[in-house]
């Protein structure tokens, strides 16, 4: 960056500035990837060499059992395939809905924006709570359905602000333009605000994506076994709420408890740790855009 | 708010009639995210009423008769609340204490990095657990501390003797794991800001300040931290308003009978008292008491913000 080449780097207090700052550094990185790797190295380990305490951060008996068993064992495909499904699902009716309100949102001169825009951040601060929320939920019949997972969570007030923040942002002669070539405001929103949006819209599917494949507290409290998703059967294990792969003649339950969760953690954080350095650029946007401020 | 554009304000003389012809499509827009807004954010605020009312089974979610303030002085006299109350106050302090300060210091760090592609791998894996689930990050926490074979027991018998601890279920271990998972979770996203305030600096501050022979050191000291200190300050007020809000999953998911002491907070209490236990009313008045008093630190907290450093979130 050229704005440092002008600042001073030279004398032993430099020196051992930088030294320090890259002692951290490493540390930092090496913090934030060792648990990953030392789970992957269990996942692929021998239970045997988990037995005896030989495995650190490099797979020892290489080998795939752990992932057999567990593509096998027919729950976790099922948890899997539902939290596929809660994000899709969820992330497309939240964007659907964040947006509807958002384009509105974004128009200072509509009757009422203002007071929308205050009960909106009130809702953030001061919520319904536990209880009230899960009364909802039950007494519109929703626990034990899959829009139990869907439904309460699809406008995030954080998501919306940013949404219209977004939208504030885009240059407004496009949308005079395209009132005057006869385009009604449905018409502008799919065909020219959507289009420029993508990165906005990127940002929020995103953070939405994340929130609905990391879910796993409101499939505790409103689903049934069959449609629990992937984190919550993760959960489930870690507490020994249920078992996995009892392969009985394979040494004992608990370390083969040890590679079959290591290899549940894997490959349920593998799509997030996969497509984070590629995405990255949109999480951060979302961090700059977003301020409360309406 | 924004300041509204002239022609705006001349829209806004419209009458309504025509101001409604002729952007009623806007207002349609409306329609499902405001019905929606207000079945599942406000209509849970006001079951909030609940706590005042004795709930009966099959009755609605309202309940079926007012009992005024009964559930509070049932609460304020149960020493499991204040335990809670006092759990929830030490984890959060001790929490903002150590986690408040890491970030800016990390974030001050990472920028005296100077190879630049270095700074961004540093930077994109930091922020990285940020997206990991909290099932997962605890997962990991209680394999890496695993008293049969978890590197941290097989590192310390090895080298020290240390018989094996289960770090988990020990209750005087619980405070600070939770406060280094969210070092570990956190530090990272939370420097963006920081970060970012940092490269809003002009540079002229720090060339001057080379003219007048500064070290690098007393560069952070001088330059950097002060013209930080804005942020600084506001992320501070909302931090502190934000006193109470625990990561409650967090808190569950490390929550075991043998810990119980330390990390029962009053959203976990909430939870085995309403959901577990099925006390609708009781629970839900301990809920509004910890909700009202959040309420109040955010908004005292902005007001003050406002007043010392003339930013405020709303």
């Amino acid at each position: 960056m050229k704005r440092f080449s002008n600042r001073r780097h030279s004398g032993i207090g430099s020196v051992i500035l930088d030294i320090a700052i890259y002692v951290v550094m490493v540390f930092t990185l090496l913090v934030c990837l060792v648990p990953f790797i030392y789970m992957l190295a269990l996942s692929l380990s021998d239970a045997k060499a988990i037995v005896n305490g030989r495995v650190s951060f490099w797979p020892v008996g290489f080998n795939l059992g752990s992932y057999e068993q567990i593509v096998n064992y027919p729950n976790f495909f099922r948890a899997y395939g539902n939290t596929i499904f809660y994000t899709v699902a969820g992330t497309a009716i939240s964007l659907t809905l964040t947006t509807l309100f958002a384009y509105p949102l974004s128009k200072s001169f509509l009757r009422g924006q203002k007071l929308f825009m205050k009960l909106v951040v009130f809702s953030m601060f001061f919520t319904g709570g536990l209880i009230p929320n899960y009364l909802l939920i039950s007494n519109l019949g929703l626990t034990g359905s899959v829009w139990a997972m869907l439904i309460p969570f699809a406008i995030n007030q954080f998501n919306l602000i940013i949404l219209v923040n977004f939208f504030r942002a885009l240059p407004g002669e496009i949308e005079e333009a395209a009132l005057i070539d006869g385009l009604n405001y449905f018409g502008i929103l799919v065909r020219i605000i959507l289009p420029l949006s993508t990165a906005g819209l990127a940002t929020v599917g995103l953070y939405t994506a994340v929130f609905f494949w990391n879910d796993w507290f409101n499939g505790l409290i409103y689903l049934n076994t069959s449609q629990f998703p992937v984190m919550l059967f993760l959960r489930n294990i870690v507490n020994g709420t249920s078992m996995v792969g009892d392969a009985a003649g394979f040494g004992d339950k608990s370390t083969i408890a040890i590679s079959i969760k290591s290899a549940v953690i894997i490959t349920s954080t593998l799509p997030i740790i996969i497509l984070y350095p590629f995405l990255q650029k949109y999480f951060v946007k979302g961090l700059t855009v977003g301020s409360v401020k309406g | 708010m924004r300041a509204q554009k002239p022609e705006n304000a001349l829209s806004y003389r419209q009458p309504f009639g025509r101001h409604f012809r002729r952007y009623w499509q806007l207002y349609a827009m409306l329609i499902l995210p405001v019905l929606y807004f207000v079945l599942f954010k406000y209509v849970p605020m006001f079951g909030n009423i609940l706590a005042f009312r004795r709930y009966r089974p099959a009755m609605g979610p309202y309940g079926t008769e007012w009992v005024g303030l009964r559930y509070f002085q049932k609460f304020m006299a149960d020493a499991s609340f204040w335990n809670a109350f006092k759990n929830t106050l030490v984890l959060s302090l001790v929490n903002l204490i150590v986690n408040f300060p890491v970030p800016i210091i990390f974030a001050i760090m990472l920028n005296e990095v100077r190879a630049l592609r270095f700074k961004k791998l540093v930077q994109t894996v930091s922020y990285m657990p940020r997206f990991i689930s909290t099932v997962v990050v605890i997962a990991i926490l209680s394999e890496l501390l695993s008293p049969s074979g978890g590197l941290l027991n097989r590192f310390l018998q090895d080298h020290f003797g240390i018989a094996p601890t289960y770090f988990m279920n020990e209750p005087q271990y619980f405070r600070f794991l939770y406060v280094l998972t969210d070092t570990w979770q956190y530090t990272g996203w939370t420097a963006i800001i920081y970060l970012a305030a940092i490269t809003g600096i002009s540079n002229d501050l720090f060339e001057a300040a080379t003219i007048d022979g500064a070290t690098r050191f007393q560069q952070i000291l001088y330059v950097t931290i002060p013209s930080i200190l804005p942020t600084i300050m506001v992320m501070f007020i909302l931090n502190v308003g934000r006193l109470l809000s625990l990561g409650f999953e967090k808190v569950l998911l490390m929550y075991t009978p043998s810990n119980s002491a330390v990390s029962d907070i009053i959203d976990t209490l909430v939870y085995r008292v309403g959901l577990a236990n099925q006390n609708y009313s009781y629970a839900t008045a301990i809920g509004l008491f910890s909700g009202v008093i959040g309420v109040f630190l955010v908004t005292s907290s902005n007001y003050f913000s406002r007043k010392v450093t003339g930013e405020s979130i709303y």
